[in-house]
């Protein structure tokens, strides 16, 4: 094929090295206001008092706009329990109370910084601990009286608990009395923050009662949904525009300063920009929740699993937001890599004082995963078998029914995986020397089935654009993937396909670049639309060349007569001829993933119910630890990953080596800590730290591909999974290294240092 | 003893003067006066690097550093580096090229930091490269295709 | 909030007799920047020095005389810092990044006071002296009574720190800076030891002085470690007595980067290592 399989440069590439890539960050438009929010300095308390008077007084300020000024509306992405501004009590720090409206961002931020907010703090609920506690204050006193988001079916929630999933098959006493070990763990991993290396911005216009969001934002129609249900409007009112986006990470999927910029925009009568500086984007962004999983396994001493229990609690923060949603990914991490017998799964969501956590890179899987994993060590040590052979024995295979009830048709690859990786990171081999040690992650991971919309147009210079609100992330699934299948439909050069940014007003929808779907999703609506396209394109060359339709194909940018190659006219002459014939030439595609088959009474609460268009995935990961300071050294780290299709083999390599150092962040130097008064420890960048170059090894990956019969030339998602059993593979293997427990994400020298101490 | 209020430098090769406050950093002076918006903010306080520009061909974290500073110095930012015809530079090309770009967002600290690194030593090896890129985050890429590009726009071209 | 920039340092010093409590002196930035944006500080001006090219530079006349505007990078990167206060080159090739490194001072490090300063171990172990001017003098002290707590040091307000003179490694001495982080890179210590040492033939510690930073309220000679050490032969016994010593003279706490406990832990086998690193530059320096 002339595009898609090969290494074809990003559309954006030379704006982005140039420095001319605008993104949301630098957009700028004439008369632009200037907004900061005011935020409470406390996780937790009654407002007594907002004064504004000295901030209005500063010279440059505009307005100063409180709870008072905004709809009053609970909403939000599951359960309508958040305001735009706090109003009776503060639940977060870094809550908006209000916000200031001034000439110049300076002035917005040090006139947010005079309005005098009275609060009568309270004690923060922390912990999940805390707020699962007998007597425990409820983060939310109204819970009882919130109502779903309009799509979302019931679930349970009660008090601090706000999201519940539950799968309580038959027979799990009995399983375990057939085991001949049970082994018990509990594992924990902190919050990880996306940190995307440009802060979240936003800038609203209000115009002929309609508003106008310009945002780099991963999900804009997202955005015109959410900021609708918040002001109280039509999603019609709403037009958000994209732009170049600095990293999303599943940060940029829910609403962050939009429904501000829009709101103050109509308070103010001018267009407002809102940017967050480093330190407030960290501590409000919904990260990755913090979670603390107890597994309970039945072994058997020829090395099978024959029973499970999985209990999972996550922090949802101070509001639910798309937190409940990630319970839903405890049932799959937790039987879906090994046949596990009867398993009971119990994942709930759990209000505290502290920022609402939200969407992450492999939402929830890097921590599943970490559990799941570890624990799949200690099975295998506590029956002495070897740790790669207990994992063969208990594998999936084709056929397989995961605990929703989902069969996994193709459940074998990851057998298959298993054996690929083996040929380069051969296991007898690895983490043999002192102070060494080798671990393993496999993971099941899935692509998201939203739905996507493409418009293909054919100009008169033989050009293609496609018009869809499918975002660019930096993956490359837009700049490269969804180019290079238009390319290939319609038989041009990549840099002949021109791309427009989202924009919500002109485009069908598109569910997000997220669960790695774009590719895939979108990638099928272009498909789609250039089926329209080539109808229409071979109806008017054939015309042209004085042929039947069935007697010309689309060839090297032409049409041309299949027995006569030489006689053709180029897409350019047939657009230009179609114009003013049946007019102009364009195509619509629509795709919508089907869901797999699944058993709905397999659990309660399940919101997020399959795993569609699933991929499998192993990765192994060799250390060698300091044993005077814990430091690890990361010596080697192998990936085989089913991608179904990789249309741009060098962007799917860069997805596996930028997710992979994301996990190796996660896993070992990240970790956004919760002091007992409810705030961040870590701050800044200063003390969050993120790797940095020295500290990622390169990763060698192979790619399987086995093609997905729906997905474009086979294609399945593959950005997300990277990231998901780094912690694995890198637990297991410091474990290896130290002979010592290891429960806990980060891993930390210190851990490593006391898991030393205990060999 | 002056009170400053301006400050003059040279900008990509043409001299400017430009207001500057107390207050003021490189960085702001850059994008608000200048409108030179391909160095990003990215935590203004030195520790990620987006910001990274040359002064006097040092690669400097332009967020913390007061414009004052930068007064009678070459500064050079990524809109200085491709050629008047619009031709990217030897790095910038390789980047392309070598797929050393994702979001972007990163990269144009990650081109000044490394032209100053090829301008002091023209061969640099894998291990000078990352240490030279120390100061520098990147959230997408995990940092080796940025490492190659650099050793094949130094002719080193390969793997390290 | 004025800023102010200095051409001379009559100028300099003429300001900060005036105001020189309200006057936060600007060199680099690299900290005062952030602090003043982060609100931790509110100087009513700023001081910018860095037009003061004569507190730049490295002289050797028997001491080495460390101009305070030097960078980083310079010391770094100088022949004479590199043959004869090798610590210090290497302590200061380790503060933050290149991009740290360029625009960082000697100076502002030291007068910053953190507990963390990279540059204070390697000058403390080479019994710098600082010079201190003013209108109404100019004065020397030891580096280790310059220094006198987390972010504060001896410097009257009406005072410019315009010296800094160490004394080189001499023949049969030989130091090393060696710091822990939590990356491998641009990192602010979680400990910090400098250690420089003199053998005999006998391979016998003439002298020793050791110093550490991040794990005290300000970065200290550890005298009774020093005192441990002096006419030890260094086994490995003698070596983890010092260790063990040299936590007691440490009062480390918990902060974002580590916990106490951890820092303890670690301190008598990162003493250990830098003696190590010492005591083989000596023994390459023999072979040539």
């Amino acid at each position: 094929m002339a595009s898609v399989g090969r290494s074809v440069p990003r559309a954006d590439a030379e704006s982005k090295v140039k420095g001319e890539a605008v993104y949301g960050v630098d957009f700028e438009i004439a008369r632009t206001l200037y907004a900061a929010l005011v935020r409470s300095p406390v996780a937790a308390g009654r407002i007594l008092a907002v004064r504004t008077a000295d901030a209005e007084a500063i010279p440059g300020v505009r307005a100063v706009v409180t709870a008072r000024q905004a709809p009053p509306i609970l909403s939000g992405l599951a359960l309508d329990d958040q305001p735009l501004f706090a109003t009776d009590v503060v639940r977060y720090e870094g809550e908006p109370i209000g916000a200031v409206v001034a000439d110049t961002l300076a002035i917005a931020r040090e006139a947010a910084g005079a309005v005098r907010v009275d609060i009568e703090e309270m004690e923060a609920v922390a912990t999940i601990e805390q707020a699962l506690s007998d007597g425990a204050r409820w983060v939310h006193e109204d819970w009882e009286r919130y109502t779903r988001a309009p799509g979302i079916s019931e679930w349970p929630r009660s008090g601090n608990v706000c999201g519940e999933m539950r799968a309580e098959p038959d027979g799990i006493d009995e399983a375990f009395a057939r085991a001949d070990l049970i082994v018990e763990d509990e594992f924990r991993s902190d919050r990880q923050y996306q940190a995307y290396m440009e802060p979240k911005s936003a800038t609203g216009v209000f115009e002929d009662g309609r508003y106008t969001i310009h945002v780099s934002h991963q999900f804009p129609f997202n955005v015109r949904d959410r900021t609708a249900r918040a002001l109280g409007v039509r999603p019609s009112d709403i037009r958000v525009i994209g732009h170049h986006i600095g990293g999303g990470f599943g940060a940029r999927l829910d609403v962050g300063l939009e429904p501000y910029a829009a709101l103050l925009a109509r308070l103010a009568g001018a267009p407002v920009k809102l940017v967050n500086d480093r330190v407030e984007d960290l501590l409000t962004c919904n990260s990755r929740e913090n979670a603390v999983i107890r597994i309970r396994s039945g072994v058997t001493r020829d090395g099978r699993v024959v029973a499970r229990t999985f209990h999972c609690d996550v922090d949802a923060g101070a509001y639910a937001t798309d937190t409940v949603l990630m319970t839903s990914l405890a049932i799959f991490a937790a039987g879906s890599v090994y046949q596990t017998g009867p398993t009971e799964v119990l994942s709930r969501a759990v209000y505290t004082n502290t920022a609402p956590t939200g969407a992450m890179r492999g939402v929830a899987g890097p921590y599943l995963y970490f559990a799941l994993e570890r624990h799949m060590d200690n099975l295998a040590n506590s029956i002495g078998m070897d740790r790669r052979a207990f994992r063969l024995n208990n594998l999936i295979t084709d056929g397989h029914r995961m605990l929703n009830g989902q069969v996994l048709e193709d459940g074998g690859i990851v057998e298959t995986a298993f054996s690929e990786i083996e040929k380069i990171a051969p296991w007898a081999e690895l983490g043999k020397g002192p102070n060494r040690g080798v671990g393993i992650g496999a993971a099941v991971w899935l692509t998201n089935p939203l739905p996507g919309q493409a418009t293909l147009k054919l100009e008169v210079d033989g050009t293609l654009t496609v018009n869809t609100g499918a975002t660019e992330n930096g993956s490359g699934a837009v700049a490269m993937g969804i180019r290079q299948i238009a390319a290939e439909e319609l038989t041009v050069a990549p840099d002949d396909v021109l791309l427009v940014f989202p924009d919500t007003a002109t485009q069908g929808y598109d569910g997000g670049s997220q669960g790695s779907r774009t590719t895939h999703s979108a990638g099928r609506a272009v498909q789609e639309a250039a089926v329209e396209v080539r109808t229409r394109v071979l109806q008017m060359g054939a015309r042209l060349l004085d042929e039947m339709p069935d007697a010309v194909e689309i060839a090297e940018g032409c049409v041309r007569v299949r027995a006569q190659p030489q006689h053709r006219v180029t897409l350019a002459e047939v657009a230009t001829a179609a114009m003013f014939d049946k007019g102009p030439i364009m195509g619509t595609g629509s795709y919508a993933t089907p869901l797999p088959k699944y058993d709905p009474d397999a659990a309660t609460g399940l919101l997020f119910p399959t795993f569609p268009t699933p991929t499998y995935h192993v990765h192994i990961a060799e250390v060698e630890v300091d044993p005077s300071t814990g430091r690890v050294d990361l010596l080697r780290y192998f990936v085989a990953q089913e991608v179904g299709k990789a249309i741009n083999p060098a962007a799917v390599q860069g997805q596996i080596q930028g997710g992979v150092a994301q996990g190796v962040g996660h896993a070992l130097y990240e970790g956004l800590q919760i002091g007992e008064d409810g705030r961040y420890r870590q701050r800044t960048l200063e003390s969050y730290r993120l790797p940095i170059a020295c500290d990622v090894p390169r990763v060698q990956a192979i790619l399987l591909e086995h093609p997905d019969q729906a997905g474009p030339y086979g294609a399945k998602g593959i950005a997300e999974p990277p990231i998901v059993p780094v912690a694995a593979a890198i637990g297991n293997a410091i474990a290896d290294a130290t002979g010592g427990a290891i429960a806990r994400v980060p891993m930390t020298p210190e851990d490593v240092l006391n898991a030393l101490s205990e060999t | 003893m002056s009170l400053v209020t301006e400050v003059t430098f040279s900008a990509n090769g043409r001299e400017v003067t430009v207001p500057a406050s107390a207050e003021a950093t490189l960085l702001q002076v850059l994008r608000l006066e200048l409108g030179l918006t391909g160095t990003k903010e990215g935590c203004a306080e030195g520790e990620c690097g987006a910001c990274t520009v040359l002064v006097d061909g040092k690669p400097v974290n332009s967020c913390i550093m007061p414009a004052l500073a930068a007064a009678g110095t070459d500064v050079r930012t990524v809109e200085g580096l491709a050629g008047p015809d619009g031709l990217l530079s030897p790095l910038q090309q390789a980047f392309v090229d070598g797929f050393a770009i994702q979001c972007g967002f990163c990269t144009p600290g990650f081109l000044m930091t490394l032209t100053a690194l090829v301008e002091e030593d023209p061969h640099p090896d894998p291990a000078q490269i990352k240490q030279a890129l120390s100061g520098n985050l990147c959230r997408c890429t995990g940092y080796t295709t940025i490492v190659d590009a650099v050793l094949a726009a130094t002719g080193n071209g390969g793997r390290s | 909030m004025e800023l102010h920039s200095a051409d001379s340092l009559e100028e300099a010093l003429d300001r900060l007799q005036e105001t020189g409590g309200e006057t936060q002196v600007l060199a680099g930035g690299t900290d005062v920047m952030i602090q003043n944006m982060r609100h931790e500080i509110s100087p009513s001006a700023l001081l910018y020095i860095g037009r003061l090219d004569d507190l730049r530079g490295i002289a050797h006349n028997g001491t080495v005389d460390i101009g305070p505007l030097s960078t980083h990078r310079m010391l770094a990167t100088d022949h004479i810092v590199r043959r004869v206060l090798p610590a210090l080159a290497e302590a200061a090739g380790s503060v933050g990044g290149w991009q740290t490194q360029e625009v960082g001072t000697v100076g502002g490090n030291l007068c910053n006071a953190s507990p963390a300063a990279d540059t204070a171990p390697p000058l403390l172990v080479a019994g710098t002296r600082v010079r201190l001017s003013s209108q109404s003098g100019v004065r020397e002290l030891p580096l280790d009574e310059f220094l006198l707590d987390r972010r504060r040091t001896a410097r009257r307000a009406d005072e410019l720190l315009t010296g800094i003179a160490a004394e080189p490694c001499a023949p049969g001495t030989a130091e090393a800076y060696l710091k822990l982080g939590r990356r491998s890179a641009m990192e602010v210590a979680i400990a910090g030891v400098a250690v420089r040492l003199t053998l005999d033939e006998n391979d016998t510690a003439v002298e020793a002085r050791v110093a550490a930073c991040s794990v005290a309220p300000r970065p200290f000679r550890a005298r009774a470690t020093e005192a441990l050490l002096q006419g030890s032969p260094l086994d490995p016994d003698s070596v983890a007595e010092a260790g063990l010593m040299l936590v007691r003279e440490a009062s480390p706490i918990d902060d974002g980067r580590a916990s106490a406990a951890y820092r303890r832990r670690v301190l008598p086998d990162l003493l250990a290592r830098t003696i190590e690193v010492c005591r083989s530059r000596l023994a390459d320096r023999r072979e040539e």
